[in-house]
């Protein structure tokens, strides 16, 4: 009784009134900070590690493994060490090895939202390290199911890959020493010449040619006989000489004949139309026959081209031989440089991969104040101000690595400055400066120096890279069945300078110098041997240089070697007449496969050409000429009703004279 | 989550009550100003911490700022056109300037166009729409609640004994 006495006091109390801030919230709200505070103090670094990791795979396509990372948020600090890529053409290998990244962000920054670096240092740098064990390569991509086309982008990057890759094939084909071997011995497939008349493409497309040049005469003999001929031209020439010129007796007769003539003039004219648009389709036809027979010489020039690569006819030129020795040397470079590339422009924001690929954009404001971002999503404006911090600025890293550690390590000191979304509000350009060398690895006097300027309209990109010394071991220039020659033991520099303006504009000059040479030289061919051995022993210095300049993509680029002139001189009393003969024989070859037909069909054109002009200008006369009666029998008539017409007022101011005259007797 | 999953039974209890228009309203007003601001930026954060702390009905606000949070996602591209000309304004740039050079305002991100639009507008049509809200709870309650629970289907309902424990269990707890 007394419980429930209790209990109905206890539901019946008034309930406490809450005040405006809910106090109960306070414990939820402890527990909620304390899980993010564990996320971040325990879990959060590995979490950051393992996704640079996985990123980084990703993208370079091997390995990528670090060994400790760590964050402070009230420091507001990153450090990484031990960071291994992994060489994806050697996985056993780094390809580099940093032994510390570190920096801070300025708290001063971070409150307003930017993102300010005062220093971070980068040190323990070393290439071509060990790793402890292989690392994982990012195998190539599956095939994409053939239903799936590709897209416009892929398709455009294919054609370019595909388009380069015939380019540095045609301008770089390897074994040059290999075709003067045969040639000398007399292997060289020139023999074969008199069996090239049924591949030849040229023939293929003359053959076309002339099948479609009969088409086109069938069809202007059709067209001809479309045209007026010679009765119906006389025919207006009848009906004008019937029409009246003269002796008129009233006005409305003299506008009849007028009419007559206009009708048979407008006849005429659009005779003379028809002939004047059947011409123009001829000098139409003509003009595109002409174009097509050009594209049979040029088509020419190329077959025999092709014939002297498929001969093997070698170029004993200084270029040549040049690009075909140093293909090999510097393919790996090339290949390297390449891979990067695409790497670049795959994560490269569009907006700047259209810039480097030539393509237009619109420029943007160049003012300070207001420089707006494009997002998926609205438009960010920077509010800069001089001296403000621009949205990121990394103002100083430093580069330092001590050698001993390793073999690999080196004695490297550099410095970049200023890396930042907004240099026009700094002044500032980043600069970076690297000098150093690898006594471990022989590579000393290593200088490289970029520097990007964006502070004006057009931004500029300008780079210095020097090696005083660095040691060459077995490095082939020709290997191939007939003939082998390598740089057993050298020593060289490279120098090399550029710049790249507006994105677009690169030009660059490489200077590759080697010396102290130890060549390891044989062939096959007893005397291309001697010459080689010959030549070699008196080359004590190569050097190799190469310029070029022009838009991205499309770079010409020239490439200049004392070896390719020492060579020259070498093979050139040897094979010059060889060559020549070859050559000879092999335009003969051409002439008497395609020369005559192609004389013929030169003959027929112009034949043809000659025939339809004169009888389209023979009919254009004959009508020409019946035009102009009709204008002078217009012209007649006209003349005689003004004649006819004075006559009559003569004679009636006579009469009414005579008859004045007459009424006042005079 | 279960406070949350608390809170929005809360609110349709609410709703279906006769009291706590205010703080209903005043949620739903809330939830217009945060389902306007991006997720990341102070202002949310601000406001979060402010339905969390202060008695503003959260059930409510979440509700609210889920509906406005789709509303604003369809009206990005009007946003957009006014924050481009309320930054882009010259009269206002050195205004800008400052507070885009000043700490903690930056965090704001109101030098988003999408971002300074999207706060116009809420911002605008807070105010009214609080007054909106408290009219149309009370209207509710009047045609909707009041006719339902005079509904046979309501009455055999609260006759039940479920009801009953329902009933003492809320005024318990």
């Amino acid at each position: 009784m007394k419980n429930d006495k209790s209990a109905d006091e206890k539901s019946q109390k008034p309930k406490k009134k809450q005040g405006p801030i809910r106090t109960e919230a306070v414990v939820p709200f402890l527990i909620v900070a304390v899980l993010v505070w564990g996320y971040f103090h325990f879990l959060f670094d590995k979490n950051i590690k393992s996704l640079l990791e996985y990123g980084g795979y990703q993208i370079i396509g091997a390995e990528v493994d670090i060994a400790t990372l760590d964050t402070s948020f009230w420091n507001a600090s990153f450090r990484m060490q031990g960071i291994e890529i992994t060489n994806s053409e050697k996985p056993s290998s780094n390809i580099i090895r940093i032994g510390d990244i570190r920096y801070g962000l300025l708290w001063d920054g971070l409150l307003r939202a930017r993102f300010v670096v005062d220093e971070m240092a980068i040190e323990q740098i070393e290439f071509n390290t060990q790793r402890s064990h292989p690392g994982r390569i990012k195998p190539p991509e599956p095939p994409k199911p053939k239903s799936t086309e590709p897209s416009a982008l892929e398709k455009e990057g294919n054609k370019l890959k595909n388009e380069a890759l015939e380019k540095t094939k045609e301008q770089y084909s390897d074994n040059i020493l290999g075709d003067v071997a045969s040639m000398l011995s007399g292997t060289s497939g020139g023999d074969q010449i008199k069996n090239i008349e049924n591949s030849l493409p040229s023939k293929a497309k003359l053959q076309q040619f002339e099948v479609e040049l009969k088409a086109k005469q069938d069809k202007w003999q059709t067209k001809l006989k479309t045209l007026p001929q010679g009765p119906e031209i006389q025919a207006l020439g009848d009906r004008l000489n019937k029409v009246k010129i003269k002796d008129f007796k009233s006005p409305q007769e003299l506008q009849d004949s007028l009419k007559q003539i206009e009708v048979i003039f407008k006849d005429a004219d659009s005779k003379v139309k028809a002939v004047q648009a059947t011409s123009d389709e001829f000098n139409a036809d003509f003009k595109s026959i002409d174009q097509n027979f050009k594209e049979i010489d040029a088509q020419v020039k190329k077959d025999i081209k092709d014939l002297e690569a498929r001969f093997k006819i070698p170029q004993i030129d200084a270029k040549s031989i040049t690009r075909s020795l140093f293909y090999r040397y510097m393919g790996p470079y090339l290949n390297m440089f390449n891979k990067y590339k695409l790497m670049a422009e795959k994560y490269m924001p569009p907006k700047v991969l259209s810039q480097v690929k030539g393509q237009n954009t619109n420029k943007e404001d160049s003012e300070i104040e207001i420089k707006p971002h494009p997002r998926a999503k609205g438009v960010t404006y920077e509010f800069g101000r001089a001296n403000s911090y621009p949205l990121f600025w990394i103002k100083n890293i430093s580069i330092s690595s001590q050698a001993g550690a390793t073999k690999e390590a080196g004695n490297i000191k550099g410095q970049i400055t200023n890396i930042t979304s907004n240099q026009k509000l700094i002044g500032k350009p980043t600069v970076g400066i690297i000098e150093g060398n690898f006594p471990g690895m022989n590579v000393s006097g290593l200088a490289a120096k970029i520097s990007l300027d964006t502070t004006n309209e057009e931004s500029r990109l300008d780079y210095e890279f020097k090696v005083a010394s660095y040691p060459i071991d077995g490095k082939e220039l020709v290997n191939s069945p007939e003939a082998h020659v390598a740089f057993k033991k050298a020593e060289g520099s490279i120098n090399s300078s550029g710049s790249l303006i507006a994105l677009n504009t690169f030009q660059f000059k490489l200077e590759n110098q080697i010396q102290k040479i130890e060549y390891d030289t044989s062939a096959k061919n007893e005397v291309v041997d001697v010459i080689l051995k010959d030549v070699f022993k008196n080359i004590p210095i190569v050097t190799l240089e190469a310029d070029g300049k022009g838009e991205l993509p499309d770079l010409p680029m020239n490439l200049d070697s004392n070896l390719g002139r020492e060579l020259q001189k070498g093979f050139e009393k040897q094979l010059k007449k060889r060559i020549d003969e070859e050559k000879e024989k092999l335009q003969a070859a051409i002439d008497q496969a395609i020369g005559k037909q192609k004389e013929q069909i030169e003959a027929q054109i112009s034949k043809a050409k000659n025939q339809y002009e004169i009888e389209l200008k023979k009919i254009n006369d004959q009508i020409q000429t019946q035009k102009n009666q009709a204008n002078t029998k217009v012209d007649g008539a006209k003349k005689d009703a003004e004649n006819q017409a004075k006559k009559k007022v003569e004679g009636e101011g006579k009469k009414v004279i005579d008859d004045l005259k007459n009424k006042f007797g005079l | 989550m279960a406070i949350l999953l608390k809170q929005i039974f809360s609110f349709f209890k609410l709703l279906n009550s006769d009291t706590g228009t205010n703080s209903l309203a005043a949620g739903l007003a809330c939830g217009v100003v945060f389902g306007f601001a991006p997720i990341l930026s102070l202002q949310a954060l601000i406001l979060l911490c402010l339905i969390f702390f202060f008695r503003i009905q959260m059930g409510a606000a979440f509700l609210s700022a889920f509906f406005f949070k789709l509303v604003a996602y369809i009206m990005d591209p009007v946003s957009d056109q006014i924050g481009r000309s309320v930054l882009e304004s010259p009269g206002l740039r050195p205004l800008f300037q400052s507070l885009y050079n000043m700490p903690i305002v930056p965090l704001t991100r109101f030098n988003n166009s999408i971002v300074m639009g999207s706060a116009v507008i809420s911002f605008v049509i807070t105010i009214p729409l609080f007054f909106i809200f408290k009219k149309l709870i009370l209207q509710y309650r009047e045609k909707v609640v009041a006719r339902f629970k005079e509904t046979k289907l309501w009455k055999a309902w609260a006759g039940t004994k479920i009801h009953d424990l329902y009933t003492t269990y809320t005024k318990l707890y």
